[in-house]
């Protein structure tokens, strides 16, 4: 009797006790856990080629025990701007640090310039999508956001008014992403079978190189619903950025799709967040996406004919990015 | 840790194991069944029945969610139906509880909040031995199988918003009792505890979302568990005071949750004070003279 207690007392000793590391709330507190929790969740070190080691001794040294909170975040914040990803924040309650590539790069998008020349303040919209058939019968879709939902029926109507268009033009430039359910919504329509479109991983374990192997994903084309079959352009930028990245590396691979205007701003990995003991989340790239080839689109997709918005045509209400779509449209669906 | 490889081939062997265990069982009421046995068909054995509100104190860790622990108030309803069983009444007691709990709790900050939600259900079957050292003493102890699901959300977070929870296990459950009287009042005093030794739970992996696994990625969900990577502790001390056909029950309810799996770890304490209502019903006229009851 007395041998099975031991054991029984020694197996509960030997549980699933695992102790968690605890940060103090003060400036050194704050750095490692941070510093810590991108260590071993971050995703993208090796692809750009940062030595976090490097980086965390290097800031490290700027720490002082009496700096204060504001001084603490812009600290921390120059340490993950090292990391150049949009989807790396720093979030305090008075501000938000970010590392936005579409900062440094031509807007290439004016919504003003659209609605006024091109849709002449005459469009419809429905689950956030801006639509109209333009004069040249080329139909125009801007969805803005891929925080949107977009609803089946919603996109049937606007498929529908639209299947009368030579060609169709989806305007997802400065579109900052959203919801993946959303790509996979959009992209239905425009496929006609089940379709290999990309491969997701995830980290398993706080090595830097623990991913688990690519899980290839499929899509499957919207059952019952409208599809569109036509010739399509889509205008990206470089502030097309996460959901929207993917949608555009998704698409680009559809044989009806072009994409036109400037690479994309990246963003491929699926943001997850942490938290450090004064209360500031951090949001960091987590479970990479790559496009159907295995590529890795994090630093943005390039599109199939490059064009920036030129200040001539800007001044003569044109979009040279439009413009282009146009050409592009008119050379496949002529007869 | 398991290897993930090794997973599955594990867990079968876990289930060879929970059959074999669910027999053993099915064996052992069929000897307590035995006519050797003091078998009365036709005796009374009313169902103690109670219905219990919780509230106190919740403590949660899940680094899938956060590393920082959050703590804050914690509720809980319950329902308790314990019985003798239809084989041997004078030995044997089943016992079926059911409960569901919330828990709102805070980062030491106060900036950010979870909310865990918790359901689950227990049927446990214990041998009971009375007159034990003292005859006012009864002690029951046997095997259970428990079954709980629930969630922690963690609004703040992105694709990392929620934690979901699912568990079945099988283990060892126990009550000590002790009948007295306070004043004129019976009083019967209880030490309940369930202690899960094997079983299963859902988990994604380190960092995998909930888009990989809703895209058709469902491998490794399921780890075997066991007190190398989970322990789990549900007790409770409680006093069940007779007031005519009433049972008021007053008492401490305690919960422990712990797993290391993944490098995911996770570690849930509840502590909470209960007050309930209930009784022991006979559904039917008897002849009998006596009446097993599992007080």
């Amino acid at each position: 009797m007395k041998r099975i207690l031991y054991i029984l007392t020694l197996l509960l000793t030997l549980t699933a006790c695992h102790d968690q590391p605890e940060w103090r709330d003060d400036p050194q507190g704050n750095f490692d856990a941070l510093w810590t929790i991108m260590d071993e969740h971050y995703s993208f070190f090796s692809e750009k080629n940062v030595d976090w080691n490097e980086v965390g001794q290097r800031y490290r040294a700027k720490l002082t025990p009496d700096m204060t909170s504001q001084e603490l975040f812009e600290l921390c914040g120059d340490m993950l701007k090292e990391l150049r990803d949009g989807h790396t924040n720093l979030i305090a309650s008075h501000d938000v640090s970010r590392y936005w590539i579409w900062e440094q790069y031509p807007v290439n998008y004016d919504e003003r310039l659209i609605d006024e020349h091109y849709l002449n303040f005459n469009y419809r919209q429905a689950s956030g999508i801006k639509y109209a058939i333009l004069p040249n019968n080329y139909g125009y879709m801007r969805y803005a956001s891929f925080s949107n939902s977009i609803g089946d029926g919603n996109l049937d109507l606007v498929l529908s008014y639209l299947s009368t268009a030579d060609g169709l033009i989806i305007d997802v430039r400065s579109n900052g992403g959203g919801y993946l359910l959303n790509v996979e919504t959009l992209v239905g329509r425009f496929i006609d079978q089940r379709t290999h479109v990309g491969a997701i991983r995830h980290k398993t374990g706080p090595g830097h190189d623990d991913f688990s192997e690519p899980y290839d994903y499929y899509f499957e084309p919207t059952k019952n619903h409208i599809h569109y079959q036509r010739p399509v352009v889509i205008l990206a930028n470089r502030g097309s950025f996460s959901a929207t990245n993917n949608f555009v590396s998704i698409m680009q691979h559809l044989p009806q799709v072009t994409i036109v205007g400037d690479t994309t701003g990246g963003g491929s990995g699926l943001p997850f967040t942490g938290e450090l003991p004064n209360g500031w989340r951090i949001r960091f790239s987590s479970c990479p996406i790559t496009d159907v080839d295995g590529s890795v689109t994090e630093f943005g997709v390039d599109p199939d004919i490059h064009v920036d918005m030129s200040d001539a045509d800007r001044a003569q209400g044109r979009d040279t990015i439009l413009e282009t779509a146009f050409r592009v449209l008119g050379r496949q669906s002529a007869p | 840790m398991f290897e993930y490889s090794n997973a599955r081939s594990i867990l079968a062997k876990l289930i060879k194991f929970n059959i074999l265990f669910c027999l053993l069982m099915t064996q052992a009421v069929a000897w307590a069944g035995s006519p050797t046995g003091d078998t009365v068909v036709d005796v009374p054995r009313p169902p103690a029945i109670m219905f219990t509100a919780e509230a106190g104190y919740g403590r949660v860790l899940d680094t899938y969610l956060t590393p920082i622990t959050y703590t804050g108030w914690h509720t809980a309803l319950g329902y308790e139906h314990t019985q003798a069983t239809g084989f041997s009444p004078d030995r044997w007691v089943r016992q079926l509880s059911l409960g569901m709990s919330f828990d709102h709790v805070k980062n030491p900050v106060g900036n950010h909040s979870m909310q865990h939600l918790r359901a689950g259900g227990r049927w446990a079957l214990m041998r009971r031995w009375t007159g034990v050292l003292d005859p006012r003493l009864s002690l029951m102890a046997g095997g259970m199988t428990w079954l709980q699901g629930g969630a922690i959300y963690n609004s703040g977070n992105s694709n990392n918003v929620v934690s979901v929870k699912a568990h079945w296990t099988l283990g060892l459950q126990g009550i000590a009792q002790y009948s007295t009287r306070l004043g004129r009042v019976p009083v019967t005093l209880r030490y309940q505890a369930a202690l899960p030794v094997v079983g299963a739970w859902f988990t994604p992996d380190y960092d995998e979302s909930f888009y990989e696994i809703y895209l058709g990625n469902r491998e490794h969900l399921v780890q075997p568990g066991w007190w190398g990577n989970r322990f789990d502790l549900d007790h409770q001390v409680t006093a069940d005071f007779r007031l005519g056909g009433t049972i008021l029950r007053l008492g401490y309810h305690g919960t422990i949750e712990r797993s290391w799996a993944r490098h995911l770890n996770t570690h849930i304490t509840t502590h909470g004070i209960v007050i309930g209502l209930g009784g022991e019903f006979l559904s039917l006229p008897s002849r009998s003279s006596r009446i097993i009851s599992t007080y």
